[in-house]
């Protein structure tokens, strides 16, 4: 099938700031995709661009094999409430939902009127007067509800609480079972998200450090400890994602080691332990402030 | 789910546990991608691909439209892997460590049983 | 898995035009509280204290001159407020509903036409109210008490009913679209954009002025207001209409939501 999503050296600058820096990929149909990063590492402006919302700089987007810019054909199959979304003047939860299903050919009210029970959204509450939570909400059953084969999801999680997340994460696994859809999360949080994703793109100062499946990250990386000699002579010829020292001991994470690798680590006494996604995402974005 | 190393491992693992446990008898049916996906929160794509690992080593086969079953005579076969797994993972590093403090295999057999008693 | 929908994988045949206009038209009016019935309401509160003005004009005119009070009622300049109320409206609408409606993965281009239409209904909406509002103010003689605020002579005064309902849809649809014009500077430029803008119309204005001054241009100017009454006036007032839709179209399509 031809990627749902293909964008080709995309760049966006806001006068001198380059939010989007040269930008190269492909998201292919109803995979859930994790779109990984700092705050202000350019997620939201990418997914802006890739709903048209903002205009490229350069470069080429396609969106099912269209530029989406004022495109109707293409839009129509995206969804994108931003986490700081804008909503009309006293407005209120329940002119969401009922406003919605014109612009989503496969809303699914039951499924927007569960959720807002299972989240206790106050239907007659005004959006201005929700709290951060349950604004998070409010977009993330619209994102769900709208089953939009290209829905994004930015930041979702932003002051909902232990239960909610859950909820959520629970809610969109069912769903897409389901209704296998093209999804893309947001997020700077990667500890709770990692297991649902099938892919992950992580972004740093507007470029892509990682287009990798989460499988083939798993158990990519190793972390070696020891003295900082010892690991210091057994990283002299290695690639190096990141270190850390304090006093005589040191840290290094690696590429993953063969088990030739492995024998030499522990003959030089170093103890090996396994890298999770979420240390080897921090590790990667972190790794030009190396405090050695 | 542990995050440092391939999911889809860590499924196929828990099955092949759940059948040397008793708990998946063979011939019996094995719960879905979805519903593995959901019961531990991962992406029903890494669920199948743990599934698949299974069919294509025969632990699990497919009934076509009704879903995957515990292969007969897979328990055997599983715990004779696990013995050999057994005796390369803690065994022979035993023997190694033990022969470097000068306990004969005699006094590691009697160790053993004192411990277990 | 149960019952897969087909997720798309190519472009689905998207709603027609005009339904993707509608569903525009909808959203604007998803809260009527605010496009419709706030209006009204403030229309109505302006109605009161003209009332209570009127009584205090006309107890406190000297006998004999009542005839003068009247005739200087339909010089009143309160319902025009309601007008730079719509223009208000109209921006509002226009800012804060451009990012919900791209959300939902609208074009700009449908969004403005179905912000466009939305104004032209609440246009009609406003002329035929306000149309039968001076119909009944002819027919009470003022209220009761010879007011005048729909039969002012911005309105047409005692003109034909008919000539009333097009004046009163022209002035609407003049407020409504000069506000989405507005609004478009602002959705696409936000505060620079404002301030430039008024500053040019500033200059636009004076520089008027001063031609009509420079060319001794008054009489010129007050022969057009005599000769095209209220209802050549208002028909006039098309053409600015019909350029500030066009200027607010082409400026929203370049227009980013913040």
């Amino acid at each position: 099938m031809s990627p749902v999503v293909e964008v080709r050296d995309l760049r966006k600058s806001f006068g001198k700031v380059r939010a989007v820096d040269g930008v190269s990929f492909t998201l292919e149909a109803d995979r859930i995709y994790g779109l990984l990063g700092r705050n202000g590492a350019g997620k939201t402006t990418l997914m802006s661009l890739l709903t048209a919302q903002e205009f490229a700089t350069s470069g080429t987007i396609e969106l099912f094999g269209q530029s989406p810019v004022e495109n109707a054909r293409v839009l129509e199959q995206t969804a994108f409430i931003k986490e700081n979304q804008k909503y009309p003047e006293d407005f209120r939860v329940k002119h969401l939902f009922r406003s919605a299903p014109w612009f989503f050919a496969n809303w699914n009210a039951e499924l927007a009127g569960s959720l807002a029970e299972d989240f206790r959204l106050p239907l007659d509450r005004r959006m201005k007067k929700l709290s951060r939570g349950q604004l998070s909400a409010a977009g993330v059953i619209v994102g769900l509800a709208s089953r939009a084969p290209l829905t994004f999801f930015d930041e979702p999680y932003l002051g909902l609480d232990a239960v909610a997340r859950q909820l959520f994460y629970d809610r969109l696994l069912a769903d897409y079972a389901e209704h296998p859809r093209t999804i893309v999360l947001s997020t700077h949080l990667i500890d709770e998200v990692s297991t649902l994703l099938e892919h992950v793109i992580l972004i740093d100062e507007g470029r892509i450090l990682i287009d990798s499946d989460a499988e083939d990250l798993r158990g990519s990386a190793i972390t070696v400890a020891g003295t900082a000699s010892a690991v210091d002579d057994f990283t002299r010829n290695r690639e190096v994602l990141h270190r850390d020292r304090l006093g005589g001991l040191a840290t290094a994470t690696l590429p993953a080691l063969d088990a030739a690798g492995r024998k030499d680590a522990a003959a030089a006494g170093l103890e090996l332990s396994p890298v999770s996604l979420q240390q080897l995402i921090v590790r990667t974005t972190t790794s030009g402030e190396d405090p050695s | 789910m542990d995050d440092s190393r391939p999911i889809f491992q860590q499924i196929a693992e828990q099955i092949e546990n759940d059948i040397i446990s008793g708990l998946l008898p063979e011939e019996s049916q094995v719960p879905s991608t979805n519903e593995f996906a959901a019961f531990h929160r991962i992406n029903p794509a890494t669920a199948g691909k743990g599934v698949n690992l299974l069919v294509d080593t025969g632990v699990l086969y497919k009934k076509r439209g009704i879903g995957m079953f515990v292969a007969p005579g897979t328990r055997a076969r599983l715990v004779a892997e696990r013995r050999d797994q057994f005796r390369m993972q803690y065994v022979e590093p035993l023997l190694v460590e033990a022969e470097k403090l000068g306990i004969t295999p005699e006094q590691l057999g009697s160790m053993i049983r004192e411990a277990g008693r | 898995m149960t019952a897969i929908t087909a997720t798309a994988g190519t472009p689905g045949t998207a709603p027609s035009g005009f339904a993707r206009i509608l569903r525009v038209v909808r959203l604007n009016l998803a809260n009527p509280w605010t496009t419709v019935i706030m209006p009204w309401i403030v229309l109505g509160a302006i109605f009161v204290l003209s009332y209570g003005i009127w009584i205090l004009v006309f107890l406190s005119v000297e006998p004999g001159g009542e005839a003068e009070a009247r005739e200087g009622m339909q010089w009143s300049g309160a319902s025009m407020w309601i007008f730079v109320y719509l223009l208000v409206v109209a921006v509002q609408t226009m800012n804060l509903t451009f990012p919900l409606a791209l959300g939902y993965g609208s074009t700009r281009r449908d969004f403005y036409l179905g912000s466009a239409a939305t104004f032209v209904v609440l246009s009609v909406m406003w002329a035929l109210g306000l149309t039968i509002l001076s119909a009944i103010e002819s027919a009470t003689d003022g209220w009761g008490i010879g007011g005048r605020m729909f039969t002012t002579i911005f309105f047409g005064g005692d003109s034909p009913v008919w000539q009333r309902l097009v004046i009163c849809l022209c002035i609407s649809l003049f407020f409504f679209f000069v506000g989405a014009a507005v609004a478009s500077v602002y959705v696409r430029w936000r505060v620079l954009g404002m301030i430039v803008f008024f500053f040019l119309l500033g200059l636009a204005l004076i520089g008027a002025l001063a031609l009509i001054f420079a060319v001794d241009g008054w009489p010129a100017v007050g022969d057009f207001f005599v000769t095209n009454q209220a209802f050549g006036v208002s028909l006039w007032m098309l053409v600015p209409t019909a350029v500030a839709g066009l200027a607010g179209y082409l400026m929203i399509r370049g227009a980013t939501p913040r």
